[in-house]
């Protein structure tokens, strides 16, 4: 606990530093949300400068900022002009599908890339290995809004596979496991996409991390003295590689809530990615400054996780 | 050129014979398409019996690495024989290869790399044991990492931490007691003492000739240091560009003109 109440106090001031940044930036940033309105000839200039004084645009941005600070203390995280409710509102429905399909995707992604890396650092030489090489290389070089694309070309000519949303137009009679085996279905493309997309780099993670220390001299003089390969492998090469790859693991926590934005706007899952597009598109500011927040929270709780993990399984940090 | 000094002496038997051992490593080139070769041991040939110490000196690069990780088997020689109580090793069947692994045993000259940073002195002392219990019926073991660590003189204080938190020539004790765990006999060391100051390499040196006597260890001493192999050696043997150029009791081998060859 005495380890964990710095690391609290000091994330907590790191996330009030990028809140003041990004809002100072975004509100340094020239025009606003009532800049559209200005264009179109019914609306007078009066009108203009009546909302932005009602909505408080037209005070400094310390004074917004301070405004929008209090609100975070309601749950509100400000108000949203292009929807009209309070941001809270709409950004906790978003943010739990986001990290419904992020989550999965990580943990299938975490699932697929451990054993693989393993092997591919075990057996460098083999053809499982070459042809995985090669299979990750590509994958590694496709962008993300090519391998969505591609995924709803196919789900597209198949049909085996919802082309978007969360769920199907259901019957509102429609059972808890019609709708759950519905959200499932809808869950196969974006998982797939972004599994796709990260396990090819976790794969690369794992193996460089296990293949450093299987080579390590300490591997060769305990295999010498007639120690099993699984219980090297377990007892000795994964928990010292397990140092690096935690941190990359708390790393891919903190991405939870942003890893998925392209994937979610192309295959249209309602969460963050459309929200946010959308928001900064038309300057919807505290809806902005929502996400940028939220996923600054996630970063530094995904770095406190992986401190965590480390000083739980690192015996040498304990007694540090 | 073979070693052959005290086996034929004594007209027992050999613990340990190499026979025309060759090793290469082979590699792809970094900018054409062709394999290259570097030849690192030919036509090694030398001999160790029990209870004996052969120094194997040399420059670096000179092999002597190479043919101490041949021997424990670390390294698949390109041809050639080494044969233990008789038997060509690199022959054996994998479950009586895994059992003479145990009789020969390498102690690394880094042994801050050579033990597992995560472990404790204990734990690490303790794994061969568990691993190999069929050897040690109705042991207990806390008992016999004791004792092992006591032979090595590892004071208790000691057990609890891990090799980061031990002295280059406390981490060489605690590699000795985890090979002397499965009862070998021949121990392999590879630059075991180049690593320490004077007076830990002194001591160290004390204590493997305590437990050569305790134990009837052979030991096979790689050593660019002709000091130390002159006070631990028996036999001498001087290893140049893959082969041995010399051997023979340190009297006759390690004169001074030998000096600025190794």
């Amino acid at each position: 606990m005495a380890k964990v109440a710095p690391r609290v106090a000091h994330s907590c001031l790191l996330l009030l530093a990028v809140s003041v940044l990004s809002f100072a930036l975004l509100s340094a940033a020239p025009g606003n949300f009532f800049d559209e309105l200005r264009l179109n000839p019914s609306i007078s200039p009066e009108t203009v400068a009546a909302l932005k004084a009602q909505y408080g645009v037209d005070q400094p941005w310390p004074a917004r900022y301070f405004h929008w600070l209090s609100s975070i203390v309601h749950g509100e995280f400000g108000y949203s002009l292009s929807y009209h409710c309070s941001v809270g509102s709409l950004l906790w429905p978003r943010a739990r599908n986001t990290l419904l399909l992020t989550s999965l995707a990580m943990l299938f992604a975490w699932m697929l890339a451990i054993p693989w890396g393993i092997v591919e650092a075990v057996k460098p030489n083999s053809w499982l290995n070459h042809f995985t090489s090669w299979l990750t290389s590509i994958l590694l070089g496709i962008p993300e809004l090519v391998l969505g694309l591609l995924l709803l070309f196919f789900a597209a000519r198949t049909s085996w596979v919802p082309t978007g949303g969360m769920f199907s137009s259901n019957p509102a009679s429609a059972s808890a496991s019609w709708k759950l085996a519905d959200l499932a279905r809808h869950l196969i493309l974006p998982v797939a996409a972004l599994v796709l997309g990260s396990a090819p780099i976790f794969v690369r993670y794992v193996r460089s991390a296990v293949a450093e220390v299987w080579g390590a001299p300490f591997i060769e003089h305990t295999r010498g003295l007639g120690i099993p390969t699984v219980r090297l492998l377990y007892r000795h090469a994964l928990p010292v590689a397990a140092n690096s790859l935690i941190s990359v693991f708390g790393f891919s926590l903190g991405a939870l809530l942003s890893t998925s934005l392209v994937i979610e706007v192309v295959l249209s899952w309602p969460g963050l990615g459309p929200l946010a597009l959308e928001a900064l598109l038309s300057r919807d500011i505290y809806v902005v400054m929502a996400v940028v927040l939220l996923s600054s929270v996630f970063l530094v709780l995904g770095n406190l996780v992986a401190d965590l993990l480390l000083y739980w399984s690192d015996p040498r940090i304990r007694t540090v | 050129m073979a070693v052959e000094g005290t086996a034929a002496s004594n007209n027992a038997p050999p613990l340990l014979r190499v026979e025309d051992l060759c090793l290469a490593y082979e590699g792809d080139h970094a900018l054409r398409r062709v394999r290259t070769k570097t030849i690192a041991l030919q036509d090694v040939s030398l001999e160790l019996c029990s209870g004996q110490t052969l120094a194997l000196v040399g420059p670096s690069g000179s092999g002597k690495s190479s043919l101490a990780r041949c021997l424990v088997l670390l390294e698949r020689p390109s041809s050639g024989r080494i044969l233990y109580q008789g038997q060509d090793i690199l022959q054996l069947p994998r479950d009586a290869e895994k059992a003479v692994r145990q009789e020969l045993h390498l102690v690394f000259q880094d042994s801050a790399a050579a033990l597992n940073p995560r472990l404790t002195v204990q734990e690490l002392v303790a794994e061969p044991l568990l691993i190999h219990r069929s050897m040690f019926p109705g042991v207990n073991f806390n008992e016999k990492v004791r004792e092992l660590l006591d032979q090595v003189e590892l004071g208790k204080t000691w057990h609890a931490r891990r090799p980061l938190e031990l002295s280059g020539g406390q981490r060489q004790r605690v590699a000795i007691a985890r090979g002397l765990a499965l009862r070998p006999k021949i121990l392999v060391l590879d630059e075991a003492l180049s690593s320490l100051d004077l007076s830990a390499q002194a001591q160290l040196a004390d204590l493997l000739l305590d437990l050569q006597e305790r134990h009837a260890l052979s030991y096979l001493y790689v050593t660019h240091d002709l000091r130390m192999a002159r006070a631990l050696a028996d036999e001498v043997a001087v290893l140049e560009a893959g082969r041995i150029v010399q051997s023979g009791l340190p009297a006759e081998v390690l004169t001074p003109s030998l000096q600025p060859v190794s």
